[in-house]
């Protein structure tokens, strides 16, 4: 009975997320448009629904009507799966983010506001964004269409160069924090009025995962797999209707996680002024700071032009790498050696 | 409720593992053995081992077999054909020695029906992080360190495999100790050219160790 | 129901994935679906390492799991190489072609 109870509650919690989700996608792919069309001079959609509320709704209805190419090729159960490894293993990573602090609702008892918490939470986002390569590098191959091979063979060798300095990225973060539990990391970024984020105690550590998380996710300036005045549209020219939308979904989606594994790792997830007393201003705080890195996605869109591959390739492995590595010895260095530090300097 | 959990997972891996096999077309094998390992991936979760679960998806399913399915893209690797008509009994042959390999070791798993501990009552602290560390840095440094350098050797190895060749002329000489690769002295013939390889060095080499040079062939005509 | 899975069933599902592993190497004739039997191979061995590291509150186990892990990813690499190796001089994957030891 009680394991029931679990259950339902775990698919309750799920579904909220996954509508929370999809609803900032389309805000995401609405405030793109409009962003990106104020940042080059023009208005951008404002026709459906007030201002262009309504216009990522237009889009999907408008996607779903067309009609599902599948082009003639020997790997057609590939074809079908990619999209779907794409989407899942985008969307896999919402159940670990803590959205606000514990509430309590009456009659029911206090509610942790994340999904699953779990000892190896910070592993297992980068287990999931190594498996996201799949969807690229199989949909690129079974497109039986050489712009579509060329475009998925060089995103996903962009994705798993930048995978590494991703993850090196964030061991100066656990190095810090002790535990690879990002719940815990995000209670331990609490206190003196905001200066105690990760953001001030690894700038080098923030920067190198910005740089990381945009390569990942293939935006600007390291998008050239999908630019169309390159390759198409890169690995996903073959696709049409609702297995287009899936990849599309999926990329929103993927900004929108490393987006919020930036918020929580660096700047203190829900931490904010006034939490203790109102939690819910908790959640509040989490999706401001989300929808801060969102913008400024869209505004690095609107502003750099973008990498040629060979340069982009070189930057990840000749210039990247090394720095992350010398960011963990830094801090590892600085971990170990500060209680020497601080008797010598005699304050403990 | 674990025993069912343990009946989906194990028939996922099985199922994907006779997949594995049973499938011509190389990259469907490799899609299916990402389902093993992910299947396999959360059977180790349901053994309390989370960290090595983590591991398993990320160098496994996430590093080893994009390298595989790269190496299949890049080689473009067809289905493969009927098999030929002198191992015809091949098939057959292996599925009767399986089914011996399985009754070996059902012999022994009857052995070891009873164990102390079953990992469903208590909450099992072996597997967390902080143990796997512990032991990692303590009382299994020398294996990491072991780890450490097998790995440099690799990242030595693959880098000189992936060198590209010097482009070496048919009648260069090659001295005893040059830093040579041997693809680069063998001429790339079909399988079927039986003809003799030579290296070219026998005279250097003879002047090095004192002895008379060999006669050439064309000499003796 | 209430069972919990024994230690002999985990232990059974790792013989038969060995088994399949062993199955696939001498059936198949491509070598990098060769390779994939044995890794496949490799994780059932895997599979009974983290079972009784688990049935006996032992971590050895799980770091001996974590050194197998680390030495297939060294041989996929290294092996891979030469698999691309092979393929350049033959133009052929299939092992039956390189059955005689000469190039």
């Amino acid at each position: 009975m009680n394991l029931t109870i679990n259950i339902v509650l775990y698919f309750v919690a799920i579904t909220i997320a996954f509508l929370g989700i999809m609803l900032l996608v389309a805000f995401t792919v609405l405030a793109e448009r409009r962003v990106l069309a104020f940042l080059q001079g023009r208005v951008g959609p404002n026709r459906v629904g007030y201002g262009g509320v309504l216009q990522p709704f237009a889009d999907f209805i408008k996607t779903m009507m067309k009609e599902d190419l599948n082009p003639a090729q020997t790997t057609k159960f590939i074809f079908f799966l990619a999209p779907m490894i794409a989407v899942i293993t985008a969307i896999m990573s919402i159940l670990i983010y803590p959205f606000g602090p514990p509430i309590t609702i009456p009659f029911f008892g206090t509610v942790p506001l994340v999904i699953a918490r779990f000892d190896v939470a910070l592993l297992y986002v980068l287990g999931i964004t190594s498996v996201g390569v799949y969807g690229i590098a199989l949909a690129g191959w079974s497109s039986n269409n050489k712009y579509s091979l060329m475009g998925g063979l060089r995103s996903s060798a962009q994705m798993i160069s930048y995978e590494l300095s991703l993850g090196l990225s964030l061991v100066g973060v656990i190095l810090m924090a002790g535990t690879l539990d990002i719940y815990s990391i995000v209670e331990q970024q609490s206190g003196w009025f905001g200066f105690h984020w990760n953001i001030f105690y690894q700038p080098l550590g923030f920067i190198i995962y910005l740089i990381s998380a945009i390569a990942e996710t293939n935006r600007v300036p390291f998008d050239l797999p999908e630019a169309e005045t390159e390759l198409v549209a890169g690995f996903h020219t073959e696709y049409s209707s609702i297995k287009f939308l899936l990849f599309f979904n999926a990329e929103y989606i993927n900004m929108i996680t490393v987006s919020m594994l930036a918020t929580t790792l660096f700047l203190g997830g829900w931490q904010g002024p006034l939490v203790n007393q109102f939690p819910l201003l908790g959640v509040f705080y989490f999706f401001i700071k989300v929808l801060f890195f969102l913008f400024l996605y869209i505004w690095l869109r609107g502003t750099l032009p973008r990498f040629r591959f060979d340069q982009l390739m070189s930057f990840g492995w000749k210039f990247l790498m090394p720095v992350a590595i010398l960011n963990i010895v830094l801090t590892a260095t600085i971990v170990a050696y500060w209680p020497v530090l601080l008797a010598k300097l005699g304050l403990r | 409720m674990l025993a069912l959990l343990f009946i989906i997972f194990a028939g996922l891996a099985v199922g994907c593992a006779v997949a594995v096999v049973a499938q011509r077309n190389p990259l469907y094998s490799a899609v299916s053995l990402i389902g093993v390992f992910v299947a396999l991936a959360c059977l180790y979760v349901m053994l309390a081992a989370p960290f090595i679960a983590a591991v398993q998806v990320i160098v496994y399913a996430g590093a080893i077999m994009v390298l595989v399915v790269f190496v299949i893209m890049l080689l473009n690797v067809e289905e493969e054909e009927r098999r030929r008509p002198r191992l015809r009994f091949l098939v057959p042959t292996a599925v009767v020695m399986a089914a011996i390999l399985v009754a070996e070791t059902s012999f022994i798993m009857y052995s070891v029906r009873f164990s102390p501990f079953t990992p469903t009552d208590n909450i099992s602290n072996t597997g967390i992080t902080s143990q796997i560390g512990t032991g990692l840095f303590t009382r299994y440094l020398l294996p990491f360190e072991i780890t450490s350098i097998l790995l440099l050797m690799a990242i030595v190895g693959a880098m000189t495999l992936a060198r590209r060749s010097l482009r070496l002329s048919p009648t260069a000489r090659i001295l005893p100790g040059a830093q040579v690769l041997a693809r680069d002295v063998l001429t790339r013939g079909s399988p079927e050219d039986l003809t003799a390889i030579e290296a070219d060095s026998s005279v250097e080499a003879a002047r090095v160790l004192g002895v008379e040079p060999p006669i050439k062939r064309e000499d003796l005509e | 129901m209430n069972l919990a899975p024994q230690l002999w069933w985990y232990l059974a599902l790792s013989a038969v994935l060995f088994t399949i592993g062993v199955v696939g190497v001498i059936i198949k004739r491509n070598v990098i679906a060769m390779f994939m039997c044995i890794e496949l191979m490799l994780n059932a061995v895997n599979l009974t390492f983290v079972a009784f590291s688990s049935f006996f509150q032992d971590v050895s186990g799980q770091l001996f799991v974590f050194i197998v892990m680390t030495v297939a990813a060294a041989e996929a690499a290294v092996g891979l190489g030469i698999i691309i190796m092979i393929f350049r001089n033959r133009e052929s994957l299939d092992v039956d072609d390189a059955s005689i030891l000469k190039l």
